[in-house]
């Protein structure tokens, strides 16, 4: 752990380094102040929306979306995506759907979706889970049907029967595939809750960034985006953590 | 009375892009109940095609399969398959008293807390007390083996059908699966099926040794071994029997496995 933190000594450093020389830019005229505000006067903003609280509404707009779509996209693609792996009527009848759906930036799909489901969080709920459903979906695919063939053998001659295999052999077996699917997918997430965000503009971090660039609010922009990379960051770090606890058994493979 | 009937099985595989293999041909065996039977040849003979046929893993061509009298269609219940590489059939992600609870617990009226005490009373039979909360992966091969041996005990078979199960450990490791292999077998009338290219390992082990063919294979003939039970299978190899066993089998691996094919 102390060898870890270590590590990041340089590159943090790097960071401290262009933010100073940033700070310094702005003081000495070199960049305009009015669109670009020195770090330390985002800093003072930052600490406002943390010590008011009024970051936290915005925050778990946001996060809601994202937790929401991507639990359910993950699901949809595991689901689709272990029926297709495992039979191949479900692949032959699914897989040009897929196959079409799948290079489309689901970006362009908020505009139609808002005809059908209004500006609400249904709506962006739905584009958030349809950028992860694919993802997740085709890694699931290529690990179910990875699976070690001897693996599938033994739950055949012990007579573990399908929906015993599916989720006790199958499932973890694709597991690897699946988080990297997953981890994907979450970036995606974010870029979709965010754009549903700013295209509605109603609530939530997007919104707000776009809100406050129209108002001329320059520094409340940049702290807004410094909180959205911030959630970016956390939101990796979690799912590493859980990543390395779900594959502890892989370790040594 | 036999337990498992191979009768005049056939096995082809397609082509690729040329004209299909016959790779076995109208071959018959019939195990005896509570028997210990090898099936010898040659590398590359179609040993685990037969054995994986005789396991439901795999249809035959032609022919039929019965267990305990009924014909075969999908693996049967009496029967299971150990496989030759037992790291790749176990879980790794669960532990090996978990590896092998797994065999029971989803029975009727096994409770999760029941399997493991199932599982552990297993894992004493083989002769790994202790490594319960161990993860397949912290085990040496010969372990690993022992763990994937414990885990078809658990589902309580009438016939075990081992592929190779001893070809990927050491000699010493191998010598003491066979003392294990033949208690366990003793103490529980099992009837076994192995699979082995090695004759020492075929007559220590065996009531009976089935002799195949090179491709396509079908049973040369079938050798008593006539060799004392109970029997130890490190002292065995000093009798005459024995030798005149390896002998005369070594000879017929030697000179019959080219000519039987037709294309030698």
């Amino acid at each position: 752990m102390a060898r870890r933190l270590l590590s990041l000594v340089p590159g943090l450093a790097f960071i401290a380094l262009l933010l100073a020389g940033l700070e310094w830019a702005v003081d000495a005229g070199l960049v305009r102040r009015a669109l670009m505000p020195p770090p330390s006067a985002i800093w003072a903003v930052l600490q406002d929306l943390g010590t008011s609280g009024e970051v936290l509404g915005p925050l778990f707009a946001t996060l809601r979306l994202v937790f929401i779509g991507f639990a359910l996209g993950s699901a949809v693609g595991i689901a689709l995506g272990t029926a297709m792996g495992w039979w191949s009527a479900a692949f032959r009848l699914l897989e040009p759907l897929v196959e079409m759906m799948r290079p489309i930036p689901k970006a362009a799909l908020v505009p139609p979706l808002m005809l059908f489901l209004g500006l609400g969080d249904t709506m962006k709920i739905t584009s958030v889970a349809l950028a992860v459903t694919f993802p997740v979906l085709v890694n699931t695919l290529q690990g179910v049907r990875g699976v070690d063939r001897v693996l599938l053998d033994s739950a055949r001659t012990h007579g573990w029967g399908t929906g015993r295999t599916l989720r006790h052999v199958v499932l973890p077996a694709s597991l690897p595939f699946i988080l990297a699917g997953m981890r994907t997918s979450l970036g995606l997430a974010l870029i979709l809750a965010v754009l549903a965000e700013m295209l509605t503009g109603q609530g939530g971090l997007g919104f707000l960034i776009l809100d406050m660039q129209r108002s001329f609010l320059i520094r409340q922009m940049y702290a807004w985006l410094v909180i959205l990379a911030l959630v970016g960051l956390a939101l990796n770090a979690l799912f590493g953590w859980a990543e390395s606890r779900a594959l502890h058994w892989q370790q040594r493979n | 009375m036999a337990i498992l009937e191979l009768e005049a099985v056939e096995k082809v595989f397609p082509g690729r892009g040329g004209p299909p293999t016959l790779a076995m041909d109208r071959l018959s065996l019939s195990v005896r109940e509570g028997e210990f039977l090898s099936i010898l040849g040659p590398s590359g003979c179609g040993k685990s095609t037969l054995l994986q046929i005789a396991a439901g893993l795999m249809e035959p061509s032609a022919g039929s399969v019965r267990v305990a009298g009924r014909t075969v269609s999908g693996p049967p219940p009496e029967a299971v398959y150990v496989f030759q590489q037992y790291g790749r059939s176990l879980l790794p992600w669960r532990s090996v008293r978990d590896n092998v609870a797994f065999a029971v617990e989803h029975r009727a009226g096994v409770s999760r807390a029941k399997a493991r005490v199932l599982a552990d009373a297993q894992l004493e039979a083989v002769g790994l007390t202790g490594f319960g909360d161990h993860f397949p992966w912290q085990l040496s091969g010969g372990m690993q083996q022992r763990v994937a041996l414990a885990r078809a005990l658990a589902a309580e078979p009438r016939i075990l059908l081992m592929d190779e199960p001893f070809s990927a450990v050491d000699a010493l490791t191998r010598l003491d699966l066979h003392r294990l292999m033949l208690e366990l077998w003793e103490k529980r009338g099992l009837t076994v099926v192995l699979v082995t290219h090695d004759v020492e390992e075929a007559v220590a082990l065996s009531d009976r040794v089935a002799l195949l063919t090179k491709r396509p294979s079908t049973i040369a003939r079938v050798v008593e071994t006539g060799l004392p039970r109970p029997r130890d299978p490190v002292e065995v190899r000093e009798t005459p029997r024995f030798l005149e066993l390896r002998h005369e089998l070594l000879e017929a691996l030697l000179t019959r496995g080219p000519k039987a094919g037709g294309h030698g």
